[in-house]
């Protein structure tokens, strides 16, 4: 059976460096592909995702059992580290993956879904959230209900709404093509 | 009134909508539309736009799933993050024993010390018991009253340490070798030599302040 993300903490903090391996392997590349959608920059999810895990072994960790799951924790920090990196503005991308606008964008390939991705990226955060871990990560509603701290009611209502933005949004970049087809 | 005005299909595409959008999200999976909401969409013509837009909105979705699934951070990043952990634990433990150490060392300072400063409380009594006849004369309380200092009689010691402030002095009765008395700063007829009475006033570290022969000795 496997330990929990909470048993793993707790032997992590008494030293235990295979501990802190194995939740550093469960956890980080969701942990990334949050932040990579949250602000689409790689260079920015990369200096996330690593900084959850200094948070998470530095001696200030303020992690309380009751008050939620290791998980929920995490991508808490995330949030509020890419929040925080936004609040900056752009981020430099490194010499060989610069280019001109959306990094993400060139990586996914194609046009309408890096589109797409940009209007993602621009959504309110309540909105982006639940976007991104119910239909990119694939989590039922109760896991984000939880991740997030809402009321599985909420996380619903904010999916369907985003997704009736981008549904529009989409609607709206292809009728242009639609009117030049014809 | 304001119902007959609304449209009779509007609460029915609003109730559909939650359905839609669950079906649209598992299209091709584990949810397919129902014979009841296909029936819909084949009647609503706005339903029938949103579930395609849903459809899309889904396929879209899924390939910016798919394309980045595979996404990771740099491999040496871990590695960065693990050799980090390691150095923080190792100092955490040298801090530690540091800590331990320092700890045991102050305990054992302190126990030093406070055995010393037993020693030296306890030092002043002894040198007084060694001087002759004081203790050994079996000496009573009479007083614990600094007021005591001050009276007439009392001759004060020379060569004592100054009474701290608020300290308790005892005056004690006690019966004195005139040597005792000579080295308290008290003449006595070098003829005398038998113990005499006389009242001391002792401070708290035991050592004589003041004395004066009592009236029963002033003879002498």
């Amino acid at each position: 059976m496997q330990p929990s993300d909470e048993e793993l903490y707790r032997l992590m903090k008494k030293g235990n460096q295979d501990a802190f391996a194995r939740l550093y392997e469960r956890r980080e590349p969701a942990l990334y592909r949050f932040a990579l959608h949250m602000s689409g920059s790689p260079t920015v999810a990369e200096e996330v995702s690593h900084e959850v895990f200094v948070q998470l072994m530095g001696p200030s960790t303020r992690f309380d059992e009751t008050k939620g799951s290791l998980e929920s924790f995490l991508y808490g920090i995330a949030r509020n580290l890419v929040r925080v990196v936004r609040r900056l503005g752009p981020v430099a991308e490194p010499v060989d993956r610069a280019v001109h606008h959306d990094i993400l964008g060139d990586l996914i390939g194609n046009e309408t879904t890096a589109m797409l991705h940009r209007t993602l990226r621009d959504m309110p955060e309540r909105y982006r959230d639940v976007v991104i871990l119910c239909d990119l990560e694939e989590r039922s509603y109760e896991e984000v209900a939880k991740l997030i701290g809402r009321p599985v009611g909420t996380v619903r209502s904010r999916l369907h709404r985003a997704r009736a933005l981008l549904a529009a949004r989409l609607k709206r970049l292809n009728a242009p093509q639609e009117v030049g087809a014809r | 009134m304001i119902f007959e005005k609304m449209p009779a299909e509007e609460p029915t595409c609003r109730e559909w909508t939650a359905e839609l959008v669950e079906c649209a999200r598992r299209a091709g999976r584990e949810r397919q539309p129902g014979r009841e909401l296909r029936m819909h969409l084949a009647a609503c013509e706005r339903c029938s736009e949103r579930w395609d837009a849903e459809l899309l909105l889904t396929s879209h979705l899924s390939a910016m799933r798919n394309r980045t699934a595979a996404f990771r951070a740099r491999e040496g990043r871990g590695a960065v993050l693990m050799r980090d952990f390691a150095r923080m634990h190792k100092v955490r433990m040298i801090r530690g024993w540091g800590m331990a150490l320092g700890a045991a060392a102050a305990l054992v300072l302190a126990v030093v010390v406070g055995h010393m400063a037993g020693e030296a409380q306890r030092k002043p009594v002894h040198h007084a018991r060694q001087q002759p006849s004081f203790y050994e004369s079996g000496g009573d309380v009479l007083s614990t009253d600094a007021s005591a200092l001050s009276s007439d009689d009392f001759v004060a010691v020379p060569y004592t340490p100054p009474l701290a402030q608020g300290e308790m002095v005892r005056v004690v009765h006690a019966e004195l070798y005139p040597e005792a008395l000579a080295s308290m700063g008290v003449e006595v007829d070098p003829a005398y030599t038998d113990r005499l009475p006389a009242d001391v006033v002792v401070g708290e570290d035991g050592l004589p302040r003041a004395v004066r022969i009592t009236e029963n000795s002033s003879s002498f």
